[in-house]
């Protein structure tokens, strides 16, 4: 692997990491406070679960950069500032109600199960195995959000009317993830990731009539067609300062203690 | 069990059976409230299968099931003779016992039943050597079950997730080695 390809696919796993870390660490903060305790538990899983398969991109990056895992890791989520973070703006949102947060995991979620549906079969061989084991998880995170997103759509008029607020505002951000960037070119090139747009056709497939179904419709111009403002992702929001300041307040008070 | 009643605002009760193997019994683990049989299922698994041994979960409403303790039926030695089948239109019904004070529910079997009480009469009759300190009977049709396919991506995921088993986190045998090791230093 060239220099150029191995620092290209070390931005797109961090790029990935950084969404599913945030996302993550967004859906913790509903722990205690989720609507029912069953509920509570079932989310804290899935928060921690994201944050797990963060991980394992982290570790990917710090195998190709010729890092220690641990120690890459912890730098890479404790010591970067907000314009070094990669993640997209959707996911540094602050959680708002449950519709929003239920509806922000499922647009993920779906999104994510099409992507490592190909990256399952990347030339780039730990890629391809690590996309395999995560998606098993991911299809029962996808079955979770897909039966919230149906019984809040079509439930009463303020849980709908919830419900498409969060769509409407989501939608605005959703895009970003299939933003492509130049280094993914390259990737594509080398069968290491699938095409950006094509994950998009793929993903609107599956979203669209999904949302349809439950009683919500997409706002216009979320077809991604036309001219739409593109957003970098080493652009984002205020709160990802917040958010990281939450996040890495404790490493940052003793950076050399030993945990 | 006791019913939902119609001023209660919580959504209804789901008892959760899980199977740790394949030549184990269905057992209670637990109940979860939902608001129906498909999220109960969802969250059983979350708060049931905190670590791989699962292979199997049900949900059943337990308003829907029928229950019977020792006591209650030694109370009443006539009941069970009373009922008796009024027709053929019979339906499957699981039963599930308590066998000790400290057991979980298990299964005991099935019967085939024209409504609950009948069910219960038939399961004594079909299983006399069990010795339930409280019956359950309920249908089959009412219990939602995962499925063979659900195994990979609800149960096994679990089984790399060590942070879960709190025996990996050997609390006590730190906390010992935190007292030994403060111990020394004050010698």
């Amino acid at each position: 692997m060239n220099a150029e390809l191995k620092q290209a696919l070390i931005d797109y796993l961090l790029a990935m990491a950084d969404d599913e870390l945030i996302l993550g660490h967004r859906n913790s903060e509903w722990c205690g406070h989720a609507p029912i305790l069953e509920e509570d538990i079932a989310f804290a899983n899935i928060a921690l679960d994201e944050i797990g398969h963060a991980i394992v991109w982290y570790e990917l990056a710090a195998d190709l950069s010729r890092e220690e895992r641990d120690i890459f890791a912890n730098r890479m989520v404790y010591f970067r500032g907000a314009p070094d973070y990669r993640n997209t703006q959707m996911v540094e949102l602050p959680k708002g109600d449950w519709a929003f947060t239920m509806l922000r995991q499922y647009l993920f979620d779906q999104f994510e199960m099409v992507r490592l549906e190909k990256l399952a079969q990347s030339s780039y061989a730990p890629l391809a195995e690590a996309a395999a084991k995560i998606r098993t998880e991911e299809i029962y995170h996808l079955r979770h959000t897909q039966a919230w997103v149906r019984r809040l759509g079509l439930g009463t008029d303020e849980s709908h009317r919830r419900m498409q607020t969060a769509l409407n505002e989501l939608m605005r951000y959703y895009e970003q993830l299939f933003s492509p960037s130049l280094a993914d070119t390259l990737l594509f090139q080398a069968n290491m990731v699938p095409f950006q747009t094509e994950l998009m056709v793929h993903t609107l497939e599956l979203i669209v009539p999904f949302l349809v179904e439950a009683n919500l419709i997409p706002p216009r111009g979320s077809n991604f067609v036309g001219p739409n403002d593109v957003i970098y992702r080493h652009e984002h929001t205020e709160h990802l300062n917040d958010l990281l300041s939450n996040l890495q307040q404790v490493a940052r008070l003793d950076p050399m203690a030993k945990w | 069990m006791s019913d939902t009643h119609a001023s209660d605002t919580q959504w209804p009760r789901y008892m959760v059976l899980h199977q740790e193997r394949e030549d184990k019994p269905h057992q209670h683990a637990g109940t979860v409230h939902a608001s129906d049989a498909e999220m109960a299922l969802l969250n059983a698994r979350d708060v049931f299968v905190r670590r791989p041994d699962c292979v199997s979960l049900w949900v059943v409403r337990a308003d829907l099931i029928f229950a019977r303790t020792q006591e209650e039926l030694a109370l009443n030695p006539d009941w069970l003779d009373n009922i008796q089948a009024t027709s053929d239109r019979t339906e499957a019904y699981y039963v599930f016992a308590k066998l000790t004070q400290k057991a979980q529910f298990s299964h005991i079997g099935e019967v085939e039943a024209e409504n609950p009480p009948h069910a219960l009469k038939m399961a004594l009759q079909k299983y006399p050597k069990t010795q339930g300190l409280v019956w359950w009977v309920f249908p089959v049709k009412v219990v939602l079950k995962s499925t063979p396919d659900d195994i990979a991506a609800m149960f096994s995921p679990a089984a790399t997730k060590d942070f879960r088993d709190q025996a990996n986190f050997h609390a006590l045998s730190v906390l010992r080695k935190l007292m030994r090791d403060q111990k020394q230093e004050a010698e």
